[in-house]
């Protein structure tokens, strides 16, 4: 049945990101992938390349190639060529390891290089023994995969996920990666309790206390280096979004780029769908248990037009913050988004409430809020 | 006016670019290749479908001509050949022949 829905969408996803394997040659300490996923399997060639021939009829733009870790696909290069010949572009996100001058070589042939968005790489520390941490025995030939990818001119993307040990170490990792290895820009997040970051969280994800003091250092780097740290999650994005708040509520005047006061957060499910390595489709990686179909057996478009949850979580805009269950009486009930649904289901069951870990009002609680920086 | 030379020179879409039709209003085209993407109006998108076959311009004005109301005489070829020259040099439509007269 088709739900009922107030929004344009457009008629099918711009973009696709496909785990193409749940294996992976590391075991990080804060992988979203991880615990319900070791048991699926992996799909063969053939299905992943019947499935790239349907997005192409999908009108599809681009796909992301995630895991579990891409490279330890020996067909990897077979499913980009696939990707190319149905029309698409595509990015690669790794741990970098398995990248070596051989690898490389391959991007080279035919349109490989040509479509390549980017291969983003997770750096955690700007040394072993903190990089290591939360990704073990991976320092050096991570450092390795980016750095033959930087000389070779590959365009890169650089992630660093904050956490507790690297907190202490940011000055130095963007030291490193802006100034030592001379990327142009990198990428922050933080520690999220989900998938073995929940089995870790006790030891990985930041206090308020510690994300106030991640918001410092960064607000310094951003001095420092202006315009090369980015984000869409974690510190830096919520030091963004709680300064828009304290100012909408101190003058009155709310940002355009986004809906305050309304579950507006986040944009996804308008415009990309995520794919499992066995085929099961989600709304987003952050949603893994919300299984929608499978590609095997599932119409994309169909799921996009008509789901019923991919609807539900849509019309999450719809939603008054003075609504949702436990904001009822926030004095930020005008002023927040809720923030990521994902997380809000993942910690609540529900992704109709407000994702807790960027609560602003236990924020500021606890810290004085970004007034204190 | 359009000259002799000009009809000897068909025009093709890529079969690369990618057409999303999003809207009623229009679409927008994608160049994998080059990552550009074009927004075309009604007009644009018509132009876009008649260059799934080869066309000269004087096909295509005959054509829009047929299927648009109050097209302009004066201005249709100058507008049509500049959209076909943009589209042209952003590779989102390639000449499929050139003949010498």
């Amino acid at each position: 049945m088709k739900a009922k829905n107030s929004f344009h969408i457009i008629p099918t996803p711009k973009s696709v990101s496909i785990s193409i394997t749940g294996k992976c040659n590391l075991k990080c300490k804060y992988c979203f992938y991880a615990n319900e996923m070791e048991g699926l399997k992996d799909l063969s060639t053939e299905q992943w390349l019947s499935f790239f021939k349907k997005l192409k009829d999908l009108n599809v733009m681009d796909v992301s190639l995630t895991g579990g870790e891409a490279f330890i696909r020996p067909d990897l290069f077979e499913l980009i060529d696939g990707i190319i010949s149905n029309n698409m572009r595509y990015n690669i996100l790794s741990n970098g390891t398995l990248i070596n001058e051989n690898i490389l070589k391959k991007f080279e042939n035919g349109k490989r290089r040509l479509r390549l968005d980017y291969i983003q790489i997770s750096i955690d520390g700007s040394c072993a023994e903190i990089h290591n941490k939360s990704r073990p025995n991976s320092f050096d030939r991570a450092i390795k995969g980016l750095k033959l990818l930087k000389e070779n001119n590959f365009p890169l993307a650089v992630r660093t996920t904050i956490n507790k040990h690297n907190l202490d170490d940011l000055e130095n990792i963007a030291k490193l990666l802006l100034e030592d290895i001379g990327v142009s820009s990198f990428g922050n997040n933080e520690s999220m309790p989900i998938g073995s970051g929940c089995r870790n969280e006790a030891s990985m994800s930041l206090t308020n206390k510690e994300k106030l003091e991640a918001m410092r250092i960064i607000e310094k780097l951003l001095k420092r280096y202006p315009g090369r740290l980015n984000a869409q999650a974690g510190p830096q994005a919520k030091l963004k979004m709680y300064a828009e708040m304290e100012h909408a509520k101190k003058t009155g005047e709310k940002p355009k780029t986004w809906q305050m006061g309304y579950l507006t957060a986040c944009g996804c499910v308008f415009s990309k769908i995520d794919i499992l390595h066995d085929g099961t489709i989600v709304p987003c990686c952050m949603l893994p248990g919300l299984k929608l179909g499978n590609i095997l057996t599932d119409s994309i478009k169909d799921i996009w037009q008509n789901n019923k949850i991919m609807w539900d979580i849509r019309n999450r805009r719809k939603i008054p913050m003075k609504e949702v269950p436990g904001c009822e009486n926030c004095e930020w009930n005008e002023y927040c988004n809720g923030s990521c649904p994902g997380m809000a289901h993942q910690l609540t069951g529900d992704f109709n409430r407000a994702n807790p870990e960027d609560c602003y009002r236990e924020f500021k609680k606890e810290t004085g809020g970004i007034d204190a920086l | 006016m359009r000259t002799k030379n000009e009809n000897l020179v068909e025009y093709i879409k890529n079969p690369d670019v990618v057409l999303r039709e999003e809207d009623i209003d229009g679409a927008l085209l994608f160049n994998p290749d080059t990552n550009q993407i074009k927004v075309l109006n009604t007009t644009g998108l018509f132009i876009w479908k008649l260059c799934e076959k080869k066309h000269n311009i004087g096909n295509i004005i005959k054509a829009l001509k047929n299927s648009f109301d109050q097209v302009p005489d004066d201005k249709a070829s100058e507008q049509v050949k500049s959209f076909i020259n943009e589209m042209k040099e952003s590779g989102f439509i390639g000449i499929i022949k050139d003949q010498k007269e």
